[in-house]
C-alpha cells in the first residue's frame, strides 16, 4: 500500500484521488473570482490546455466572467478572437480597461478556416489568450486543438453550445454557463478533481443593470442625458397603445 | 547508356551499352537524350541553393560542387548537422547528393566519388589529415580523372590504388604521364595549394523551372515552387538580403490562344529570408488559387529587397514572442483568410455605434489611433444588423418580455453624411436576467424597437 502511495505521489499531474483536487503542470491565471478559483485545480484557468465553456446563448455574461483574466493577460500579450458570434465592440473593450491594440479579431467564413487559424495562433505563441467560438466541432478536431494547445503557453477558451455537454471531449476543464439574476451560474462538467453536482453561483458586479453603477454613469457621461423618466412599465392591458 | 533506373537494371541493362543493345534487352525502355544545358542548369540551381551554407562554392569536374565550410561549421552547429542540412536541401531540389568531407578539396572529391566495396559502407567523412591519407590510400587510382588516360599502363604495372600510385618514383611518373596527374595527387594529399574560382551569385534573382508534367491543381505547383524558393534562399543569404515582395509567375500551356502567365504576388510585412515561412505563405496562397489552364512552368522573381537584419539576441526574451513572430502570424493568416478577415480595431470618434466600432485589416495598422471614446456603457457584442423586435402587450419582446432597466441615451446625429440616426437606447433585461441593448427609433409617429447589442 505504501509503495502504491509513493508511486502515485510521483505522478502528480496524471493521477489524483477521486476526492481530492488534481493539479496542472502548466502555469495558471487566476480567474479573479475567489469562489471559482477554489473549485479549479491549481486555483485558476490552466494555460496550455483546452478549456471548454458551454453557453446557452451568447451574451449571458461569459465575457464578464473572463474579464479579470483578460485584464491580466492584455497588459502583456495580445488576445485573439476567432469567429465570435457578433461584432466585438471596441468601446466596451476599452471601457473594461483593455488596451485596444491588444485585440485581434479573426473573422472566418468557414469552420475549417477557424480551426486552422486557431491552430496557427496556438503554434505561433505570440498571443497570450485565444477565444474560439464553434457550434459544431468533430472530436478529432477537438483532439487536434487540444494537442496544439499543449504545445503553447496560450490560454485557450473555446465556446460551444450547451447541447454539446453530452459529448465526450479531451478538454481537461469543461464548464457550463447559465444566466442567473445578478451573476452567472456555473456547472463544472469536468475537471481534474472531484465531481461537483450543485451549480456554482458567481456574482458579477459589473452587470449593466446593477444599480450601484447608475450614479457614476450619469456623472461621467460626457454628453447630456435626457430629462425624462423611464417609461412606466404598464400592467397588461391597463393602458391603450397610443399612450405609450 | 549513362544512367538507368532500377527496373532497367533488373532487365539486364548495364551502363555503357549502346542504344540497340538496350532496345533488344528491354523493348519498353524509354530512352532520353543527354542534355548538357539542362544538366548545367540543374548544377547551377544546386550551387545557388548551397550558397546559404557558405559563400565559397566552386564547380568541380564531373557534376560536382566543392564547398569550403571551414568558416560555417560553428554557425551550423558542427559538420554532421551541416552535412545533414546540405543533404536535405539537395533532396528538396529533387536530386540525390553524395557528400564527402575532408581537409582538402580534392580529397573530399575523391571520397565523395568512392563506391562501397565488399558490401561495406564507404566512409566519406574524415576530419584529420592522417585518417584522410589512410582512406585515400585505399581508393582505386582510376577515380582520379587525370589518371584515366593511363589506365592500361597503370593496370599493367600492377598499380591499382592511390597508395601504389604514390609509391611510384615521381620523376618517372612525370615523364611517363602529364603534370596534371601529379598535381591532382599532391592536391589530394595536401602537398600543393588548391585554387578555386568561387561561384558568383547573380545581381538579381529570377529563376524558372519547367514542371515535369502539366499540372492542373494549384497545390501541386508547390513542390516546384519550393525548389525555386530554396534557390532564392541561397541567393538571399549570399547577398545578405531579405525579401519584402516576390512573385511567382505560372506559365500556362498554350492552347488555342496564348494565355498570359498568372502572377501570385506575395508581400511581407517583415522582410525575411527563411524558406519555411515563405513556403507556408505560398502554400496558403496556392490553396486559394483557381487555375485558368494547366501550368507547365513556374518562374520566381524577387522584386523588392532589403538589407538583412540580423536577429537581435536579447538576454531576456520578450514575453509572447518577438514582434517579428506576430507579423509572421498575421501574414500567414492573411494569406489564407484574406485581408478582410484578420482585423484590428480602429475606433472613430462618432456617437453612432456602428461608425465608432470600425475594424481595419490588422496587417495595415501598426498602432491604432486612440480615438476619444465617451465613457458610457456599451455592450460587448454588437449586432451587425439591428434586429427588429416584435411588441407584445406594448413591450418589446425578445425570447421573453424585456424590462427596461436603464436609459434612455439619445443618439441623434449623422445628418451631415446621410446616415442620420434618431434613436433612444435602453438597457433592457429579459426574464433570464440577460441584458440587451435595444433602441427605439423615432421616425414620424411610428415607434419601432430594435435589438442592437448584447451585454456579455
Amino acid at each position: 500500500m505504501s509503495a502504491l502511495v509513493s508511486t502515485i505521489s510521483s505522478l502528480p499531474h496524471t493521477v489524483w484521488r477521486a476526492d481530492q483536487m488534481g493539479s496542472h503542470h502548466a502555469a495558471v491565471v487566476p480567474t479573479g473570482h475567489g469562489a471559482l478559483d477554489r473549485e479549479l485545480p491549481n486555483g485558476g484557468w490552466p494555460s496550455a490546455a483546452l478549456i471548454e465553456l458551454l453557453l446557452q446563448q451568447a451574451g449571458i455574461g461569459e465575457m464578464r466572467l473572463l474579464r479579470p483574466a483578460l485584464n491580466m493577460i492584455a497588459s502583456l500579450h495580445r488576445i485573439a478572437l476567432i469567429q465570435p458570434p457578433h461584432l466585438p465592440q471596441i468601446a466596451a473593450w476599452t471601457a473594461w480597461g483593455l488596451p485596444a491594440e491588444r485585440v485581434l479579431w479573426i473573422n472566418t467564413q468557414h469552420s475549417a478556416d477557424a480551426l486552422w487559424a486557431a491552430e496557427q495562433v496556438l503554434r505561433n505563441g505570440s498571443c497570450g489568450a485565444l477565444l474560439l467560438w464553434q457550434s459544431h466541432i468533430r472530436t478529432e478536431s477537438l483532439r487536434r486543438l487540444h494537442l496544439a494547445a499543449q504545445s503553447a503557453q496560450t490560454l485557450f477558451w473555446m465556446m460551444r453550445p450547451l447541447a454539446s455537454a453530452q459529448d465526450a471531449s479531451p478538454a481537461p476543464l469543461r464548464l457550463a454557463l447559465r444566466p442567473v439574476s445578478g451573476g452567472i451560474g456555473l456547472d463544472i462538467i469536468k475537471r481534474r478533481g472531484p465531481q461537483r453536482d450543485e451549480m456554482l453561483f458567481l456574482p458579477l458586479h459589473d452587470a449593466p443593470a446593477a444599480p450601484s453603477l447608475a450614479p457614476t454613469l450619469t456623472l461621467t457621461a460626457s454628453h447630456a442625458h435626457l430629462d425624462r423618466r423611464l417609461p412606466a412599465t404598464p400592467a397588461a392591458r391597463s393602458l391603450s397603445a397610443e399612450l405609450v | 547508356m549513362l544512367a538507368l533506373s532500377e527496373q532497367a537494371a533488373q532487365a539486364g541493362v548495364r551502363i555503357g551499352m549502346r542504344r540497340g543493345g538496350v532496345q533488344a534487352l528491354c523493348p519498353d525502355a524509354v530512352l532520353h537524350e543527354r542534355d548538357a544545358a539542362r544538366e548545367q542548369e540543374a548544377l547551377d540551381s544546386v550551387a545557388l541553393t548551397l550558397l546559404q551554407y557558405t559563400p565559397e562554392v566552386a564547380y568541380a569536374e564531373e557534376a560536382s560542387l566543392l564547398l569550403d565550410v571551414s568558416a560555417s561549421l560553428r554557425a551550423f552547429r558542427g559538420r554532421l548537422a551541416l552535412s545533414r542540412l546540405v543533404r536535405a536541401s539537395v533532396f528538396a531540389l529533387g536530386f540525390t547528393p553524395q557528400i564527402g568531407m575532408a581537409p582538402t578539396a580534392q580529397g573530399a572529391w575523391l571520397l565523395a566519388r568512392c563506391q562501397p566495396r565488399h558490401g561495406r559502407a564507404a566512409v566519406r567523412r574524415v576530419i584529420r589529415m592522417e585518417s584522410m591519407m589512410r582512406r585515400l590510400d585505399a581508393l582505386p587510382c582510376m577515380l582520379l580523372p587525370a589518371a584515366r588516360p593511363y589506365e592500361e599502363w597503370l593496370t599493367g604495372i600492377g598499380c591499382h590504388s592511390l597508395r601504389d600510385l604514390r609509391r611510384l618514383p615521381r620523376a618517372g611518373l612525370q615523364r611517363r604521364s602529364d603534370k596534371h596527374l601529379l598535381d591532382a595527387l599532391d592536391r589530394a594529399y595536401g602537398q600543393a595549394p588548391e585554387l578555386f574560382e568561387w561561384v558568383q551569385a547573380p545581381k538579381a534573382f529570377s529563376a524558372r523551372l519547367e514542371l515535369p508534367d502539366r499540372i492542373e491543381h494549384a497545390e501541386a505547383i508547390l513542390f516546384g515552387a519550393r525548389r525555386l524558393l530554396l534557390q532564392m534562399t541561397g541567393w538571399l543569404v549570399a547577398q545578405q538580403l531579405a525579401v519584402r515582395r516576390f512573385s511567382l509567375l505560372l506559365d500556362h500551356e498554350r492552347g488555342r490562344h496564348a494565355i498570359a502567365p498568372t502572377p501570385v504576388e506575395i508581400a511581407l510585412a517583415d522582410p525575411t529570408w527563411q524558406e519555411e515561412h515563405l513556403t507556408r505563405l505560398l502554400k496558403e496562397r496556392l490553396g486559394r488559387l483557381e487555375l485558368a489552364a494547366p501550368v507547365i512552368a513556374v518562374r520566381l522573381e524577387a522584386q523588392q529587397l532589403e538589407a538583412m537584419q540580423p536577429p537581435s539576441e536579447s538576454l531576456f526574451p520578450e514575453p509572447g514572442g518577438t514582434p517579428a513572430d506576430y507579423h509572421r502570424l498575421l501574414e500567414l493568416l492573411t494569406a489564407r483568410l484574406g485581408n478582410q478577415s484578420v482585423l484590428a480595431p480602429s475606433p472613430r470618434a462618432d456617437y453612432r455605434p456602428e461608425v465608432c466600432n470600425a475594424w481595419v485589416p490588422a496587417a495595415t495598422v501598426s498602432r491604432p489611433t486612440p480615438a476619444a471614446l465617451h465613457q458610457v456603457e456599451r455592450p460587448f457584442w454588437i449586432l451587425e444588423k439591428p434586429v427588429a423586435l416584435i411588441m407584445r402587450e406594448n413591450r418589446p419582446f425578445y425570447g421573453s418580455p424585456l424590462r427596461l432597466v436603464k436609459g434612455p441615451e439619445r443618439i441623434e446625429c449623422g445628418w451631415w453624411d446621410g446616415g442620420l440616426v434618431v434613436r433612444d437606447y435602453f438597457i433592457a433585461q429579459g426574464e433570464a436576467s440577460t441584458c440587451y441593448w435595444i433602441y427605439r427609433e423615432r421616425s414620424g409617429d411610428q415607434i419601432s424597437w430594435y435589438l442592437h447589442g448584447l451585454f456579455a
